[in-house]
């Protein structure tokens, strides 16, 4: 299978700081892909890269054999990208059901998908009636893959989904990721090295602004030098 | 249930004390006193409420403090009174305004045609510029030739005082229109190939800044709206007089309302135009949206002294508010609405009709279909969200960019409303949306500056505060420890409406609906 995505020496500035100093990646179709790396290597960066909401200054973003990069967000993201950023960002003022209705992008999206999703996530389907500002966090991060899931994307872009979770609920996430994973490409960004190292098939390391190495996940986790020298004890 | 209670706890506290303090405020008072208090204190907060709403869903939309909202409202006056009061002026505008936006509303279709031609570098920079220059001569030459009858704030015999007062006594008598002189043809073309010409150069403008794909479809949408715009124009271009003479018949009432709907419709226009023109390249700099708009807001002051004048006038009430007759003041509703009596007795004090009633009905109106919009559709959901995180929505597929030009269109259009609800009432004056907007202001701040219910609650209470301070102005307020009655200063009232503004915050640093973040 060919690389859904590929990100060739893309170079980011917020505001006057070079963030992104040439990051190269490439995501096969079907995989789940993690980005590695140390706080504040560029990882977030990258996604939000891809997506255009820190639009990529130099370098080629390309999504199913299309260059995207230079495109509004909203575009991009129509093209079929998910996005599950690192705070999760529920609307607070809408419901459980409504932050599942606003990531529609056709009339049914949601009636299609519904019993997939209730399926990956049981909790929300209880919850429904609940407005975001009262779910815990677990629920929020669960409400936030959810809705990601809720039009048809090709890609889902996934920060750090194990951040502030219960050891039993990151299980649970862990699984459902594995689960979307068949019908659904990721990039994942994940502190958590067990975690990753176990859902992913491919990985790719930031190290300040840069990629320094990809390959699979099967070669990573014995190779103790790199994931030392990069990721700190693991 | 109970965790919203507990949450919510010093909201409830401070709104129970408010109606407390109100309570105690109407003990001193005569039922009949206190109900108008009250109905007058509503009709301010209404008319607050509708620039305060428009005011809010800006700012917590699109972190844009739209300094030029209360001359928004002033416009919305003055654009209903010319309805009202001139609509031989009003019909004399509409054909070469119509025709100009025909140019405009076809941009998607420029855009995708310029999108099939490759300019070279150095053309690409100027053509624009040459286009431009071309459009403003063609419409320089086309639009004078439009005969305009107006009057003339100059002259005291045909100032808009003196077409008010004609109009109040029922005498109004509209001068001769002016004969159309050059060749039609030439003035409708030429007017729609200058606004055609300026809607492109417009989109080279934008052209040289897009990067990525530009897109070659045709839109349908514009085209349709564009035709419907362009038969609307040749109707009321070749219809004139008879339009006119339609208007005059309909009568007060009838173009009253077809005053507060033009009104809200061009409110929604110039909302949309000025989004699109002058906030939407500054996004990036929020400093120079605030003073853009501060910019903005003087510039309509000036261009409003040059049409209407300096001096203040009124507009008059439509007859369905100013019935006179012997069965008035009317005893009960069904009597108000038989007679269309001015007023109506109520807990045996006088309520004007207009002014305590209208006013706050249509407030009513416009509070509970703006809430429904918010609640129940799709556009509504998109804007709650994006209050709290409009990146996300976007990152959801979401064009985003179009629902703040919709949200900034209708913040203007409920202003406008809210001006000519309003000019009735307080008459029109150049300093008008000045008073309200600070009056918004204070209203956003005491009710939590994003929050719509927050908007409508602080309105409400910054016109309620008002009127009960003006009231005890006339009759004092009985304290303890005091001989005589404290009897507040008109200088009061407005220092009351900040005192209240500044206890809420400190007891609700965030108002009273707002959230900290």
């Amino acid at each position: 299978m060919g690389n859904l995505l590929e990100v060739l020496n893309i170079h980011t500035f917020i505001g006057q700081f070079h963030i992104l100093e040439g990051v190269n990646l490439e995501v096969p179709q079907g995989s789940i892909t993690v980005l590695l790396g140390r706080n504040g290597a560029g990882k977030t960066t990258t996604l939000k890269s891809i997506l255009g909401l820190t639009p990529p200054r130099e370098g080629k973003v390309i999504f199913a054999g299309e260059e995207i990069q230079g495109q509004r967000s909203f575009d991009i993201a129509a093209l079929g990208i998910g996005f599950v950023p690192e705070h999760r960002a529920i609307f607070r003022d809408l419901s459980v059901l409504e932050n599942l209705k606003i990531a529609e992008r056709k009339k049914g999206d949601l009636a299609r998908k519904e019993a997939f999703i209730f399926n990956l996530f049981p909790d929300l389907k209880r919850l429904i009636k609940l407005s975001g500002m009262n779910l815990s966090g677990g629920q929020q991060q669960m409400l936030a893959v959810a809705r990601a899931l809720v039009p048809d994307n090709k890609l889902l872009l996934i920060d750090e989904p194990s951040e502030g979770l219960a050891p039993v609920l990151i299980e649970q996430m862990m699984e459902a990721i594995r689960q979307l994973s068949q019908d659904t490409t990721v990039l994942l960004v994940e502190q958590n090295f067990l975690m990753a190292s176990r859902l992913a098939e491919r990985y790719v390391i930031i190290e300040e602004g840069q990629s320094v190495t990809q390959g699979a996940m099967a070669d990573l986790v014995g190779d103790e030098e790199t994931i030392h020298r990069y990721l700190g004890a693991a | 249930m109970t965790g919203t209670l507990k949450k919510n706890r010093t909201q409830l506290i401070t709104l129970a004390a408010l109606a407390f303090l109100l309570v105690t405020a109407a003990q001193g008072l005569e039922t009949k006193d206190w109900v108008i208090t009250v109905l007058r204190g509503l009709s301010v907060g209404m008319v607050t409420f509708l620039v305060a709403s428009g005011l809010s869903l800006i700012f917590g939309l699109m972190d844009v403090l739209n300094l030029a909202h209360g001359e928004m409202f002033m416009l919305g006056a003055y654009v209903g009174w010319t309805v009202f009061v001139r609509p031989d002026t009003f019909v004399d505008i509409l054909a070469p305004l119509l025709l100009l936006f025909v140019g405009f509303i076809l941009t998607p279709l420029w855009r995708a045609l310029l999108a099939r031609v490759r300019f070279s570098g150095r053309a690409a920079q100027l053509w624009p510029w040459m286009a431009a220059i071309i459009a403003f001569i063609i419409l320089g030459l086309t639009l004078v030739s439009f005969p305009i009858t107006k009057w003339d704030p100059e002259v005291y015999a045909e100032s808009p005082i003196t077409f008010s007062l004609a109009l109040d006594q029922g005498n109004l008598a509209l001068p001769e229109p002016k004969p159309f002189e050059a060749a039609p043809i030439i003035a409708i073309l030429g007017t729609l190939a200058g606004s055609s010409l300026l809607a492109s150069a417009f989109a080279g403008f934008g052209q040289r800044k897009q990067t990525g794909r530009m897109s070659q479809h045709i839109p349908r949408g514009p085209v349709i709206t564009a035709v419907i715009l362009l038969i609307l124009a040749l109707a009321a271009f070749w219809g004139n007089d008879a339009l006119t003479e339609w208007l005059i018949n309909i009568g007060t009432t009838g173009r009253f309302f077809l005053a507060m709907g033009v009104a809200t419709v061009a409110g929604f226009v110039i909302g949309g135009v000025m989004e699109t023109t002058m906030i939407r390249p500054l996004y990036d700099r929020p400093m120079y949206q605030l003073m853009i708009t501060l910019g903005i807001s003087f510039i309509i002051i000036e261009v409003v002294r040059a049409i209407w004048g300096r001096p203040e006038f009124t507009m008059p009430k439509a007859a369905l508010f100013s019935g006179r007759g012997d069965a008035c003041p009317a005893e009960s509703i069904g009597d108000l609405i038989a007679n269309q009596c001015s007023t109506v007795i109520l807990f045996d004090g006088r309520i004007r009709t207009y002014n305590e009633i209208f006013i706050i009905l249509v407030g009513l109106i416009v509070l509970i279909a703006v809430g429904l919009l918010l609640r129940r559709t799709r556009i509504g959901m998109i804007i709650r969200a994006g209050v709290q995180d409009s990146e996300m929505v976007e990152a959801l597929g979401i064009n985003v960019r179009q629902v703040f030009t919709f949200v900034f269109a209708l913040g203007v259009a409920l202003a406008s409303l809210g001006g000519v609800l309003a000019a009735p009432s307080i008459g029109l004056s150049s300093v008008m949306g000045g008073q309200f907007l600070l009056l918004a202001l204070i209203a956003l701040a005491i009710g939590g500056l994003t929050s719509f219910p927050g908007a409508a609650a602080g309105a409400i209470l910054v016109g309620l505060i008002q009127q009960f301070i003006i009231k005890y102005g006339q009759i004092g307020i009985n304290i303890p420890f005091l001989d005589e009655p404290f009897k507040p200063s008109p200088p009061l009232v407005p220092a009351s409406v900040v005192l209240l503004m500044v206890i809420i915050l400190l007891v609700l640093p965030n108002g009273l609906f707002g959230r900290s973040e």
